[in-house]
């Protein structure tokens, strides 16, 4: 099989507030694969999408990004690991005020020089890269359009063109669908597949809806309060499981 | 009763003899000389001020040991009955003996107020401010002129040091690390008093530094301005978005990149907003600056003043209402248009 790109070993995350958001957490994650988190609310799963990232930092364990430790990079270096890894979220997180283009060239940052892109030089072979990257999900013909003057599944598709801009080894995507309608989920859900698929960009997604989980993921992870309860195939995860995961009391809603 | 930590018992007693040592002074040297006997209390002397002092210890010393002291009251620590009844009556007199205080200390006459000779001087004084002196209009104006002008350029000076200091003292952006957490108290320090200086005070400084005149004027207002201007600027930022930073931090920017990008286009508009704003306050801060040598309207207007002659000081006072009443009209307009 195909080499593991990520692996985590006996990640910890305590937050200043006594929160132990992840429990000696041990995960490989391989390249190419489509990896969906799940897990109730509070169960770690954005802790854990954001330590992968360094948004937040572990409390203990180690990341190895292709072999190579990364949990202690600083500065620049830990700026070119970010590069790698590309980050949608639940709230698209756009600059709402900018146009379209703007949002999306704001993903090459930090491969720029930090002052010619304070002057807004971005250079022409970047703008022709992200009017690419805007085909890709479909909006070339919005450019110049402000982004809160489109739908949320809009924003969410630029904001995957804003990643794609990174050329990322993987993408993480933070409950890309949660303020979505169904349509519109299984829209934005496409896209990444077809990025997963096209350009052999590893994902892993964290999802609330178990029939979007079963629709896209090759492998499937479950956190309870921070720690791994299950790791398999998404097909496997049957009535008994979902109540291990979810509690006695939870029903599953259907997503179409 | 609320609690009786040995902590509250001491609050209580330190209170007790503020209200001892103040009862003593309030109830001699105005109620019973100013009020009673209508006569000057002796000069407050240090031997005076050390008696006053004793008697309300022993006071606060008596009443607190009897549970019955106001101190006690308030933190609820007296004893129900009379020892209570006696700490709630010294309270109410200590009340009243402040607003007598107040009244006799601002000389407060209605017979200055309402007296016929008084009242006809009144009369005549507004009756020439109601008949504005026209043949000065041109003065005035262009002293007016003198005023915007002054104050535009105080806002102008300050607008490039107040963005840097916003960004400065904006808790949320500084709190990242030791370093910049030090700066950001600095920079908080230093707005926070320069701020509680009122800029008619800038003035009287400024005008003994630079000369009277414009100059002046101009440098009291940059000052108040940078200081109130960067507080709000620093509540705007601390209230953006956090997401859009997140978003361009997880693609690798630095962090000179993550302001630019994430925060300034948040904020853009409501500094401006702010901005357009504090101009309008300068103008109507500039016309009272010019009181006290700062240039402009205000200085004229006190020129017409010291040679009474009220009909010209009418028409400046006509005149700064209606520039300050279109100033606010025009930056309410500008502002909701940029919304």
């Amino acid at each position: 099989m195909s080499q593991n790109i990520l692996q985590l070993r006996d990640l910890e995350k305590i937050y200043p507030n006594g929160t132990h958001a992840l429990k000696k957490l041990t995960l490989d994650i391989r390249e190419g694969e489509f990896l969906v988190v799940i897990g109730l609310s509070g169960s770690g799963k954005s802790t854990l999408l954001r330590c992968l990232n360094r948004l937040i930092e572990p409390s203990g364990g180690s990341i190895l990004f292709a072999g190579r430790d990364v949990t202690f990079l600083k500065g620049s270096e830990l700026r070119e690991y970010r590069r790698q890894i590309g980050m949608i979220f639940q709230q698209f997180n756009l600059i709402r005020r900018r146009s379209v283009l703007y949002n999306v060239l704001s993903g090459a940052l930090g491969t720029m020089p930090v002052w010619q892109s304070i002057l807004g030089r971005f250079p022409e072979e970047l703008q022709q890269e992200a009017m690419r990257s805007l085909e890709i999900v479909g909006l070339k013909d919005k450019p110049l359009i402000r982004a809160d003057a489109l739908s949320g599944g809009q924003q969410q598709r630029v904001a995957i063109a804003r990643s794609l801009m990174q050329k990322p080894r993987i993408l993480l995507a933070d409950e890309p669908v949660a303020s979505l309608d169904p349509a519109t989920s299984h829209s934005v859900m496409q896209y990444l597949e077809r990025i997963n698929k096209e350009f052999g960009t590893t994902i892993i997604c964290n999802l609330h809806f178990l029939s979007l989980v079963r629709r896209y993921a090759t492998r499937v992870v479950a956190l309870k309060g921070g720690e791994l309860v299950f790791e398999g195939n998404p097909h496997d995860i049957d009535e008994a499981w979902f109540k291990r995961i979810y509690g006695e009391d939870a029903i599953e809603v259907q997503i179409d | 009763m609320a609690s009786t930590s040995p902590r509250s018992v001491f609050q209580a007693f330190v209170l007790d003899v503020f209200f001892g040592v103040y009862l003593a002074i309030t109830l001699h040297r105005i109620i019973w000389h100013r009020v009673l006997l209508n006569s000057e209390p002796n000069e407050l002397t240090m031997p005076l001020a050390i008696v006053y002092g004793s008697i309300g210890v022993v006071l606060a010393i008596l009443l607190h040991a009897m549970k019955a002291s106001p101190g006690r009251k308030i933190f609820g620590l007296t004893i129900p009955g009379w020892r209570d009844a006696l700490a709630v009556h010294m309270l109410w007199i200590a009340g009243v003996a402040t607003v007598v205080t107040s009244w006799v200390v601002t000389k407060v006459s209605l017979i200055d107020l309402f007296s016929g000779d008084r009242l006809q001087r009144a009369g005549q004084l507004f009756g020439s401010l109601f008949t504005p002196e026209f043949s000065i209009a041109g003065q005035a104006a262009s002293a007016m002129v003198e005023t915007i002008y002054l104050s535009l350029m105080a806002t102008l000076l300050a607008l490039p040091i107040t963005f840097v200091l916003g960004f400065l003292s904006a808790r949320n952006l500084m709190k990242q690390n030791n370093t910049t957490f030090v700066v950001y108290n600095l920079v908080r320090i230093a707005t926070n008093f320069t701020r509680s200086i009122e800029p008619l005070i800038w003035a009287i400084i400024f005008s003994v530094w630079v000369g009277i005149g414009p100059f002046a004027g101009m440098l009291a207002l940059m000052v108040h301005t940078i200081a109130s201007l960067a507080k709000l600027y620093s509540e705007q930022i601390e209230n953006i978005d956090p997401g859009p930073m997140e978003a361009i931090e997880a693609t690798g920017a630095s962090p000179l990149q993550v302001v630019w990008f994430a925060v300034v286009p948040q904020i853009v508009i409501p500094f401006l907003s702010f901005t357009i704003y504090r101009w309008d306050i300068n103008v109507r801060m500039a016309t009272i600056i010019g009181l006290v040598g700062g240039g402009g309207i205000g200085d004229l207007l006190m020129q017409y003043q010291g040679l009474g002659r009220w009909n010209e000081v009418g028409l400046i006072v006509l005149l700064i209402a209606a520039v300050v009443w279109l100033m606010d009209y025009i930056s309410a307009k500008v502002r909701e248009a940029i919304q």
